[in-house]
């Protein structure tokens, strides 16, 4: 029988924590970006370190992806309970690795299982049980056709600093896995795997923050360890010596946003990063960035909540509690990337505008955009690193004594000039102060503070502010979908899926929102549906709020889960 | 409003709203002693002033400063000194910021020998919120929030450093006052996290720990005190529990910095130096 021609599939493994299901994954991503694929590619794991059970899913296509996809097409299983958990996403032809040492199955649906033996295998090539994931990744890789050699090769990249023996060993695991299928031609395809012109950047949404960091002049970054954060922390930390970064672990979270707003005073672009419990214990010290107007990037990775919550898991649930973070009245702006190409423009966006206004900026992420991975437009990435920053009024010289810190200027904006320059002195207040930054209880003087900070948020929606992206016709979709953050993924997916004319708006700056033009794209006779990955249609609540625009249908998740493209079709189905 | 001009090099601010006879006035004088004596002026150093009475310095001494939140001080300035470590950096704060609400920064500003003076201003109460009691405070001790008096005992607060890896742990007494500039002079020279402790009598809520207290139960350290010596200092800092506050220098020695031990600070100041523009290099690790 002929190799079946294939546009796109879905590869997934799974197996308990800690038997390498994460470099199964990444690797066999990795061979298919580099084997010119576009892959999209996401892991869920429980929040442990052995046990459980943790997944990778890999999306590959000839053209460009970015979400998941529902049905599996290869599921590897590396134990009985990854067959049983993720069967009913197996379709007709779907195919099975599977090991039937690993105990007896029934299967229940119209798919191919593939005996694998891996313990055999292991025995024979005298290899610890770990290594089953590089005898899947062969194995695997023969599935869809790749090619043979660049399993070598991608394998002498990867594990080159461990020794030319362990390189040897997983290259022979993975060989030996490779050809336990390539003589079965009844189940291969043939992709049209080719040499890219260039080589492919796969990028998640952490990933991005990172380098938009190090690109945007981000020279101090602190953090406590918090999924789905805590990626950052250890990409920044590592690149330190390249960098010259310096990158902090410091006792706690409040600990961790003092310290940021100490180094963002003396002079150096700060950021900090956590998920929702760490963000509540610095709210407090927002609070003084705002009144201090000292500028602050705080980078929010979401999970679900309360308290501890999924720790492990997706949701878009701090919306309002990040635009309505720290006690008192202040500005502040609140960035949502919905994709990974808007995480690399919008982190260089924030650290510019908290320079520009003072003020804490918030990058707005989640576990799902955090973790996923995306071949990048290479291009659009190099030139939006290579963009200088802008400062805003950061000064580093005075021009006019008495230098006054808190300048009541028409935009709000006071020249902020770095502490250590001759000749003059000032305070960063936490306290109400003057113009020339000393303490003060007057009425006047107070109120005159308040409107200087409040006019940097209108200075800020003349000038920065960012209408949403609109995509389709509004005049003649059926359904116009509204989305904020990752749910733009799901959604763009949908869309394709859709025989109906539908329309698309994806709001990035969330908060704070210019009403009139908001309210301007809601029109009283079209179909707006909002989708959210929370329980409670927070975006709704914010559009209500700031621009009174109130959409009637929504489709909401909060299982932990992101959104499929099949559960928006059956949700508009049922509604 | 007091006709103040900000740019001013002198080190002089606002006059103090300080109680008369309050002990802040000592330490706000031993500060300002210490700054001259090691000819520095407002725009060479950066203070950072945490809340309270203490706190209220602020508007007292002119300097770069921050005027933080509650027992954020110390913290703060960890993030001031690695973006600036060219600049001497001063804390001041009370007990209740530096032993309690800011507790555990102190832990870990001790471990991490920052390059960072702390003058804590010890008077066992909180002034500002009208007299409840602070860490400090001795066991049994009565106040508005502790009406049957308090349950736990004191922070040691000379133990405390100590044990914790502060590498220059003194106690002063506001009311000596050349020696007190001497102490924070010293610590100011000393490289490495130093603790200043200062024995601060509250003249409004605290009628115990008075002027005439502490001028009873405070002594000079023994002429053959070797403060190199990490086990006397151990010693003369539990005296502490029988009441007996020593004066000095307790304990000095030298270990790396954390500006020190990163190679990021090796030459110019963090706030100095050029923009990294080979990010797009970084895009390797993802390909």
């Amino acid at each position: 029988m002929m190799a079946k021609q294939q546009t796109a599939f879905l590869w997934k493994v799974g197996a308990p924590a800690g038997q390498g299901v994460m470099t199964t994954g990444l690797l066999f991503s990795k061979l298919c970006a580099q084997s010119g694929g576009n892959v999209f590619d996401y892991a869920e794991y429980p929040s442990l370190i052995q046990g459980g059970h943790n997944t990778y899913e890999v999306l590959c296509s000839t053209s460009p992806v970015n979400n998941r996809a529902w049905q599996v097409d290869y599921l590897v299983c590396l134990d009985k309970v990854t067959l049983e958990t993720h069967e009913h996403r197996l379709r007709s032809g779907s195919i099975v690795l599977f090991d039937p040492a690993a105990g007896k199955i029934s299967p229940t649906g119209d798919y191919t299982i593939i005996a694998l033996p891996l313990k055999e295998l292991l025995a024979e090539l005298k290899a610890n049980s770990i290594m089953a994931n590089m005898i899947a990744l062969g194995a695997s890789w023969a599935l869809v056709g790749g090619q043979r050699k660049k399993l070598e090769t991608l394998i002498a990249e990867q594990f080159g600093k461990k020794g030319a023996e362990i390189v040897k060993l997983n290259q022979n695991c993975a060989d030996r896995g490779f050809e336990t299928i390539v003589g079965n031609t009844t189940t291969t395809i043939t992709f049209p795997w080719h040499k890219p012109e260039k080589t492919p950047i796969v990028l998640g949404g952490n990933d991005a923050f990172s380098l938009a960091a190090a690109a945007a002049d981000c020279r101090f970054y602190a953090s406590y360890p918090m999924t789905p954060s805590s990626s950052v922390l250890a990409t920044l930390a590592a690149w330190q010596k390249m960098t010259d970064m310096v990158v902090r672990h410091a006792e706690d979270e409040v600990g961790v946003v003092s310290e940021a707003l100490g180094a963002s005073f003396a002079g150096v672009r700060a950021a900090v990063g956590t998920s929702g419990g760490g963000f509540a214990l610095m709210t407090e010290s927002l609070s003084y960035a705002g009144i201090g107007e000292i500028p602050l990037v705080v980078f929010l990775s979401q999970r679900p909540g309360p308290a501890t919550g999924l720790p492990t898991w997706t949701e878009q649930g701090d919306l309002l509690f990040a635009c309505y973070a720290g006690h008192g009245e202040f500005p502040k702006i609140v960035l949502a990337p919905g994709d990974v190409t808007e995480m690399v423009v919008l982190t260089k966006q924030a650290f510019d505008l908290a320079d520009i206004y003072q003020t804490p900026v918030l990058v707005l992420s989640d576990k799902f955009l955090s973790e996923s991975r995306m071949v990048l437009d290479s291009e659009v990435v190099e030139r939006e690193l290579s963009t200088p920053p802008e400062y805003g009024k950061t000064i580093r010289q005075v021009d006019e004594l008495p230098y006054l810190r808190y300048k009541n200027t028409d935009d709000g904006i006071s020249p902020r000039l770095i502490p250590g320059t001759p000749g003059t002195h000032y305070q960063a207040n936490s306290y109400e102060h003057l113009e020339d930054s000393h303490t003060t209880e007057d009425p006047e003087e107070r109120s005159m503070q308040v409107e200087k900070r409040l006019r940097k948020q209108a200075t800020y929606l003349s000038n920065h502010w960012q209408m949403p992206s609109i995509e389709g016709s509004l005049e003649r979709a059926e359904y116009i979908f509204v989305t904020w953050g990752s749910s733009k993924l799901v959604v763009s997916q949908a869309r394709d899926m859709m025989d109906q004319p539908t329309a698309h708006i994806h709001f990035t700056h969330v908060y704070p929102m210019d009403r009139e033009k908001v309210a301007a794209l809601f029109a009283p006779n079209r179909h707006y549906v909002l989708v959210e990955n929370n329980a409670t249609g927070q975006f709704g609540t914010l559009l209500r709020s700031e621009a009174g625009v109130d959409i009637k249908h929504s489709i909401r998740k909060y299982d932990g889960r992101a959104f499929y493209s099949e559960e928006i079709l059956a949700a508009l189905e049922s509604a | 409003m007091m006709d103040i001009n900000p740019s001013s090099l002198d080190f002089t601010g606002y006059t103090p709203t300080w109680c008369a006879g309050c002990g802040n006035w000592g330490i706000g004088k031993g500060i300002e002693l210490a700054l001259k004596k090691q000819q520095l002026s407002p725009d060479r150093v950066i203070m950072l002033f945490d809340i309270g009475c203490s706190g209220n310095m602020n508007d007292f001494i002119n300097a770069y400063a921050m005027h933080t939140l509650h027992g954020r001080a110390l913290a703060t300035a960890v993030g001031v000194k690695i973006a600036n470590h060219k600049l001497p950096v001063l804390v001041t704060g009370g007990d209740g910021a530096l032993y309690g609400e800011g507790g555990n920064h102190f832990l870990h500003a001790c471990r991490g020998n920052h390059d960072l003076t702390v003058i804590v201003h010890d008077n066992s109460v909180y002034g500002l919120t009208t007299g409840q009691v602070s860490p400090t405070a001795s066991k049994g001790k009565k106040s508005r929030s502790t009406p049957s008096g308090i349950i736990e005992q004191p922070v040691n607060p000379l133990l405390l450093a100590l044990t914790q890896g502060a590498t220059f742990v003194a106690q002063g007494f506001t009311a000596q006052l050349p020696q007190l500039a001497e102490l924070i002079t010293a610590g100011m020279q000393h490289k490495g996290l130093s603790i200043i402790n200062v024995l601060q009598p509250c003249v409004t809520f605290n009628k115990e720990n008075t002027y005439a207290y502490y001028i009873k139960n405070t002594y000079k350290l023994p002429e053959d005190h070797d403060k190199s010596n990490f086990s006397q200092a151990l010693e003369q800092a539990q005296s502490v529990f029988k009441e007996r506050f020593p004066l000095g220098i307790l304990y000095e020695t030298t270990r790396p910095t954390y500006q020190d031990e990163l190679p990021q600070l090796a030459s110019e100041a963090l706030a100095e130096r050029g923009r990294f523009e080979k990010s797009v290099s970084l895009l390797d690790n993802f390909k």
